[in-house]
């Protein structure tokens, strides 16, 4: 009876933006009389952080400070369409939506402080809420006094739409599911290393420590995408060692209905998460951010798994792996058959045993 | 000071941690009726017989409705994806699952609601029910479904999603080892601490305000406006702060049937789910059936795979053949494979319908490949990191629906995670960058494969 310890890995990928895209968002933008500035986009913000990223990206194509843009989604009357915050795509596709919305109000921005300053547009830029001549420094306006010429003096409104969307990518061939786009907005990419102790008397296996590695583009908040990493992580450890809707799958029975009989992880499976970001911008994205959201919890199952084996020599495959499943597994101590070249795990699993002939799964030996 | 980049603090953060931040469920309108549903007790069953009479009469009830009350029953949510609609928003002749709404009241109180709810009248024939997908394409299966135990409708009406890429018999023919494994991971609860909850206010000027936890306003915004068969600008939707959502909150659960509720009775409703109907009566993440047969070489090119995918759906499509096509794009995960064979099948099971959640259709297929991975480095006797690094997507390398790689990052994060592990590569492999492939990071089987490292 021991406590044995274990380590493996995996290396993940995962789309940003609708598989096969054609999912578009839509914001627009005004400007307050003293510059301030107001962002409608209908982008639902599920704890993704979309209202913070969103800002960001708007004070900076436009030129202001983070804390003079407030941020609306509050409703369908004033915001427009947002496809939704799934499939890692707010950032992305919002994101480009809203800086879209804030390329356009700049160009009118810089319209009105032209005529203040007396100098082509073009030759203008904006940053922390000053507008100033290339080259000529000395030159500038305040955006708060370019707002406050657009609307007393020269009786215009400053304000800005943007749309993003992917193109659709049709499946032009339903038998090899060939596509005619790309039929992701960027992809993202991510390793894991999984360390975990399996007790062999109790069967119950602790992840002590997750080593993670992701691939964000750019991370426009790192604070913020850190987050989804280790929150991520922790999701990946429920799928991993915890969560199971149906413990008997496929049997219905024995579900859980309150939190005492649903595993969910709690803060006490927290282990060591160690988080390294690559930042690997996309063509296409804003400032070269991905979508990173979704595959965050992808990674740690398969580390885990691979761990366990390390750890006490059986696979576990079906999911969870819980203390129940770890005890049955050393008690089997279930081998591969190898035949010829073939090397077959888990074959009491599979359709060719389970079904009535219905389904088989068909290898050459 | 530059934004982007910067590690500001999250928007609302301040609000949620004092408890400051309004949720659909701290909304308070004056006047509120409160909902119950009757579910469906069994996982299978016709209904022979409902009799609202006994419900309708008590005292505090203002409103009951079954699908009778639903100008449109059944709408595809993807019917924009060629996905035909195929749940009714309250179940008519019969019950597919254990949980699935029949009938919902509106009282002025939830006690009076639920003692409502209980006097509705309900028959049901109970019929076999169906639970493992492994047997759901067997003669002697229960029938879960009209289309039959699984989805037909993909592209040219194939009852799959297929992958077809090189020759997967050529590649089994090539190999020196056929590793085989079989992958399981389980249905789980989105678990928000918000549970499903809705509430909907008729207003003078003949609008519904709709106070919503949807994950996507205008998804779920044109979700009511079909079923309600109503302009967009009838509807107001109010939301955009979810209380955790993990994608259990794109079912647009309860917001149709709270606007039905509010036009009958002319008051405004809302519906909160308890913890018991979270668990239990949500959709939930699918559970996932995966056989792979990966055709290897002893130093570790992956030639081919081949897959079958069984995904469990539950009762109803809902997202499903969207998930499954996500899925089949990624089957390869983070490597260039060049023979495939891959066959997905959406299965109708009697159990509650499953939908997207983070992850969506991967997550599954991540564990199943590197898991799979992680035995094929063990038979090898191969190391973890180097194997993984050696089929690495590449620039210009090419999914498994042909399309080229601009911008991969395998090789790098799993450099990462090596040198923070202080797991020695060989030099061949510290050195290995995601630059398009050459020399002896082009064998021969992928000679002829690649495509443009820009993707034009």
């Amino acid at each position: 009876m021991a406590v044995h310890k274990g380590r493996g890995i995996s290396a993940i990928e995962y789309p940003t933006g609708m598989n096969q895209n054609g999912d578009p968002s839509q914001a627009w933008i005004k400007m307050k009389p003293d510059g301030r500035v107001d962002v409608f986009s209908g982008t639902a913000d599920i704890g993704n952080g979309s209202k913070t990223i969103q800002s960001q990206i708007v004070a900076d194509t436009l030129g202001v400070p983070y804390d003079w843009v407030t941020y609306d989604n509050s409703n369908t009357d004033s915001s427009p369409v947002c496809t939704g915050t799934f499939a890692s795509r707010a950032t992305f596709v919002a994101g480009m939506a809203v800086k879209k919305a804030a390329e356009s109000a700049k160009a009118k921005l810089l319209e009105i402080a032209g005529k203040e300053l007396e100098i082509d547009a073009a030759d203008l830029e904006v940053e922390d809420g000053m507008v100033t001549a290339k080259g000529a420094p000395q030159k500038s306006i305040s955006v708060a006094d370019v707002a406050v010429a657009a609307t007393w003096t020269h009786g215009e409104l400053i304000t800005g739409t943007g749309a993003h969307m992917n193109p659709y990518a049709a499946i032009v061939d339903p038998e090899t599911g060939r596509v005619d786009l790309p039929p992701h907005a960027a992809i993202s990419y991510a390793a894991c290393a999984a360390e975990v102790e399996v007790d062999d008397e109790t069967g119950h296996v602790k992840v002590t420590r997750l080593v993670q590695c992701f691939d964000v583009g750019t991370a426009i908040n790192p604070t913020l995408v850190e987050g989804q990493i280790e929150g991520g992580a922790l999701q990946g450890l429920g799928l991993g060692v915890l969560e199971n809707c149906y413990p008997y799958y496929p049997s219905v029975d024995h579900r859980g209905a309150q939190f005492g009989s649903y595993l969910a992880p709690g803060m006490d499976d927290l282990p060591q998460v160690d988080t390294l970001i690559i930042e690997n911008p996309s063509a296409g994205g804003p400032y070269g951010a991905k979508g990173i959201g979704e595959m965050a919890n992808n990674p740690q199952p398969p580390a885990i798994a691979a761990a366990v084996h390390d750890a006490i020599g059986v696979w576990v495959t079906e999911l969870p792996i819980t203390p129940e499943r770890v005890l049955r597994a050393l008690d089997a101590k279930q081998e591969p058959r190898r035949e010829g070249k073939v090397v077959a795990f888990d074959e009491e699993l599979s359709v060719n045993v389970l079904s009535d002939g219905g389904m088989t799964f068909e290898v050459p030996a | 000071m530059k934004a982007v980049g910067a590690r500001l603090p999250r928007y609302d953060g301040v609000a949620h941690v004092t408890g400051r931040t309004t949720y659909v469920d701290d909304v308070r309108v004056p006047g509120t009726l409160w909902t119950k549903a009757l579910r469906s007790p069994v996982d299978h069953a016709d209904i022979t017989g409902l009799d609202l009479s006994k419900a309708e009469k008590m005292k505090g009830v203002q409103a009951v409705i079954t699908w009778k009350d639903v100008p449109l029953l059944e709408y595809g949510h993807l019917s924009a994806l060629g996905i035909p609609a195929d749940e009714p928003l309250l179940a008519k002749e019969n019950v597919r699952y254990k949980g699935q709404p029949i009938a919902l009241v509106a009282a002025e109180d939830e006690e009076t609601a639920q003692a409502a709810v209980e006097a509705i009248g309900l028959d049901l024939d109970e019929k076999p029910a169906l639970f493992d997908v492994r047997k759901a394409f067997d003669a002697d299966a229960p029938k879960v479904h009209d289309w039959g135990n699984w989805y037909p409708h993909f592209e040219g009406e194939m009852d799959r999603r297929q992958i077809r890429k090189g020759s997967i018999d050529e590649a089994f023919e090539q190999a020196d080892l056929i590793v085989q494994g079989v992958y399981r991971p389980a249905a789980i609860e989105h678990v928000p601490i918000e549970t499903q909850v809705c509430q909907v206010v008729p207003e003078a000027d003949g609008r519904l305000t709709i106070y919503s936890c949807t994950q996507a306003l205008y998804f779920s915004m044109g979700v009511v406006a079909a079923h309600l068969q109503l302009p967009l600008n009838k509807l107001k939707f109010v939301g955009g702060t979810v209380g955790g959502g993990f994608g259990g909150k794109v079912d647009t659960a309860t917001e149709t049937m709270c606007s039905l509720l509010a036009l009958k009775s002319g008051r405004p409703v809302k519906w909160r789910w308890t913890r018991e109907e979270e668990f239990l009566c949500s959709s939930t993440r699918a559970p996932w059936h995966m056989e792979i047969a990966d055709a290897v070489t002893t130093d570790g090119w992956i030639l081919g795979r081949k897959m079958l995918t069984l995904h469990d759906s539950g009762a109803y499509a809902r997202f499903s053949p969207y998930g499954l096509t996500k899925h089949s794009f990624h089957h390869t995960g983070a490597y260039t494979i060049p023979h495939l064979e891959f066959d997905g099948y959406v299965v109708f099971t009697n159990r509650v319908p499953t939908t997207a959640m983070r992850g969506f259709g991967v997550t599954s297929v991540s564990f199943a490949a590197e898991t799979h991975m992680s035995r094929i480095a063990l038979e090898l006797g191969l190391d973890p990191f180097e194997i993984r690094m050696k089929n690495a997507n590449r620039k210009g390398d090419t999914s498994p629906n042909g399309i080229a790689y601009t911008d991969p990052s395998t090789i790098p994060t799993i450099q990462a995670v090596a040198d923070e592990l202080g797991h020695e590569l060989s030099a061949d492999y510290r050195t290995a960058t995601s630059e398009p492939r050459t020399g002896e990071w082009l064998p021969e089987h992928l000679v002829g494969q690649l495509g443009d490292p820009e993707g034009h």
